[in-house]
């Protein structure tokens, strides 16, 4: 089944919408290891991919071209650059061509391995790669929607519970490792808030 | 602890217009108003120097614009690098035809937003290099360098460069110079309390009443150790130990800057300087205009950072070069 721009859109509205109760716990969870915004800072970035009205683009990739300069323009922190940065590289993957829901494993695994690049972060450091990761895995032969969302959250779920209890190697939170442990990352939790909210409609 | 301010989420912008309006010789630019520049525009045929990095740091890193230092600055949010947007424009508007160098700290999200700036300024033809500020002891071994935070030595870095660049040097010799600034450049910061940033309830760590924490960063990033507080002289001590066991092999002669993270006295760092220069005196190195006072800030942390700059002839005369910028005059 083919994904449409009308999709992406309702997609960044949920997304949107799920900020108002995610803000605060991803506040809080960021403060533990990071200076506390990684919540508000999503927020912007978020409500920006919403102002700029992905529905009016003429096709998938024209979207997440639209949605990578908003998120771009309204931050300059290291998981909002990288958020963004991977809707600009979806952008050029998906440039005159139609996507297709079977697709999203191997778009999603492109945007992770763009993002590792970028910024140097690597798989089991326990960054939202590792969410990615999981849900690229979780998204192989899923056709639809209902199927892809179902399997997302499974794989959300799971990937949060499986890292909770190891260090974090990456960013702020790596010198201080140890603290870490039993925590979660404030950007797979990020990750994982915003999987449950493409999946399931309000 | 209270802040002077309106809305948190007006911070930035309302201290950049303040800023541009007590100073003329700065100008704020960019869609979003976040690049700093000098009021004239660009040079014809001078390298440009753009720098760039979140608030809270003031006078670094927009504070520096000006003749002899840096052409343009993009600014992010409260310890938040500055979006691709902004670092695209404060490279172009650094342009002169000659290229441009970009100088900033080593922090993941500036490096992210200047490489991504650079990858998308490819098609307009302006030449880029980039030096990044690595001069924090306490963030890496001295065998990974390459690790290691940009603190408040990052100002040797504009100095000679901006110097450079003012006498006409090409950007690969602007570029050589700052690296060969940076290399020369060891800091050392300590922390005696915390700050907060604008839009959060509490401050971004905890530090006991009585305690202080040898190496912390910036952003309040951990450091080496935490104990009880100890007297200034022992403080100092340490610090040009660890400062001088780090450095490569060089000669007689260095430039010291004492700097306040803040919250602290400048009596406080008269006090922490008489023992430095003494120390360095010790070692058998003559200072060269030492620099006491506010020079890279995180918000009203109270603590201080020492940097040494080590000198050649080179170094030496690109630093005495006159500069002026509002936080800084030299000449």
């Amino acid at each position: 089944m083919e994904l449409t721009v009308a999709q992406m859109a309702e997609g960044v509205r949920r997304a949107n919408h799920a900020m108002v109760d995610l803000e605060q716990a991803l506040n809080a969870a960021d403060a533990k290891l990071g200076d506390g915004d990684t919540g508000s800072m999503l927020v912007r970035v978020i409500g920006g991919m919403a102002a700029a009205a992905p529905e009016t683009a003429t096709s998938v990739s024209e979207a997440f071209g639209k949605l990578a300069r908003a998120g771009m323009s309204a931050t300059g922190s290291s998981l909002g650059t990288l958020f963004a940065g991977a809707m600009l590289l979806l952008a050029k993957q998906t440039k005159d061509r139609p996507v297709d829901w079977a697709d999203l494993s191997a778009l999603v695994g492109a945007a992770r391995d763009g993002m590792m690049a970028r910024g140097g972060a690597k798989l089991g450091d326990k960054t939202v790669l590792d969410m990615m990761d999981a849900l690229a895995a979780a998204l192989e032969g899923k056709t639809d929607a209902a199927q892809a969302g179902k399997a997302g959250i499974e794989a959300a779920e799971r990937t949060l519970e499986a890292y909770r209890d190891r260090p974090c190697k990456m960013g702020r939170a790596k010198f201080f490792s140890e603290k870490s442990v039993g925590l979660d990352d404030p950007g797979m939790l990020a990750f994982a808030g915003l999987v449950r909210a493409l999946a399931t409609a309000k | 602890m209270k802040k002077l301010m309106n809305d948190p989420a007006h911070y930035v912008d309302e201290a950049l217009d303040g800023l541009t309006l007590a100073h003329p010789s700065l100008m704020r630019d960019g869609s979003a108003g976040r690049v700093i520049r000098r009021a004239e525009a660009a040079r014809k045929g001078k390298v440009g120097i753009a720098s760039g990095g979140g608030s809270g740091h003031l006078p670094l890193f927009c504070g520096y614009v000006g003749q002899g230092l840096l052409d343009t600055c993009s600014i992010g949010n409260v310890f938040e690098g500055p979006n691709v947007d902004s670092c695209m424009e404060a490279i172009r508007l650094a342009d002169g035809g000659q290229g441009v160098l970009r100088l900033y700290g080593n922090y993941g999200g500036d490096r992210m937003n200047f490489d991504m700036a650079g990858e998308m300024l490819e098609d307009e033809g302006i030449r880029c290099t980039t030096v990044l500020g690595t001069d924090d002891i306490a963030s890496g071994g001295p065998d990974e360098i390459e690790r290691r935070r940009g603190v408040a030595g990052l100002i040797y870095a504009y100095k000679c460069a901006g110097a450079a660049a003012e006498a006409g040097a090409d950007l690969e010799e602007v570029t050589r110079l700052a690296a060969k600034a940076v290399a020369m450049t060891r800091t050392i910061g300590v922390g005696l309390a915390a700050c907060r940033l604008p839009s959060a309830d509490r401050p971004s760590f905890e530090l006991g009443e009585n305690e202080i924490e040898m190496g912390i960063g910036i952003h309040g990033e951990p450091g080496i150790w935490r104990d009880t507080l100890r007297p200034s002289d022992a403080v100092a001590d340490e610090m040009v130990e660890r400062l001088l066991a780090d450095l490569p092999p060089s000669g007689a002669e260095v430039s010291v800057l004492v700097n306040g993270l803040g919250a602290t006295p400048l009596e406080e760092l008269f006090i922490l300087y008489r023992r430095v220069h003494k120390k360095l005196a010790e070692a058998g190195l003559r200072v060269v205009m030492p620099l006491i006072g506010n020079y890279v800030t995180s918000m009203e942390m109270q603590g201080a950072s020492v940097s040494l700059f080590h000198l050649d002839e080179e170094l030496k005369h690109l630093l005495l070069a006159p500069a002026e910028c509002p936080f800084w005059r030299v000449g």
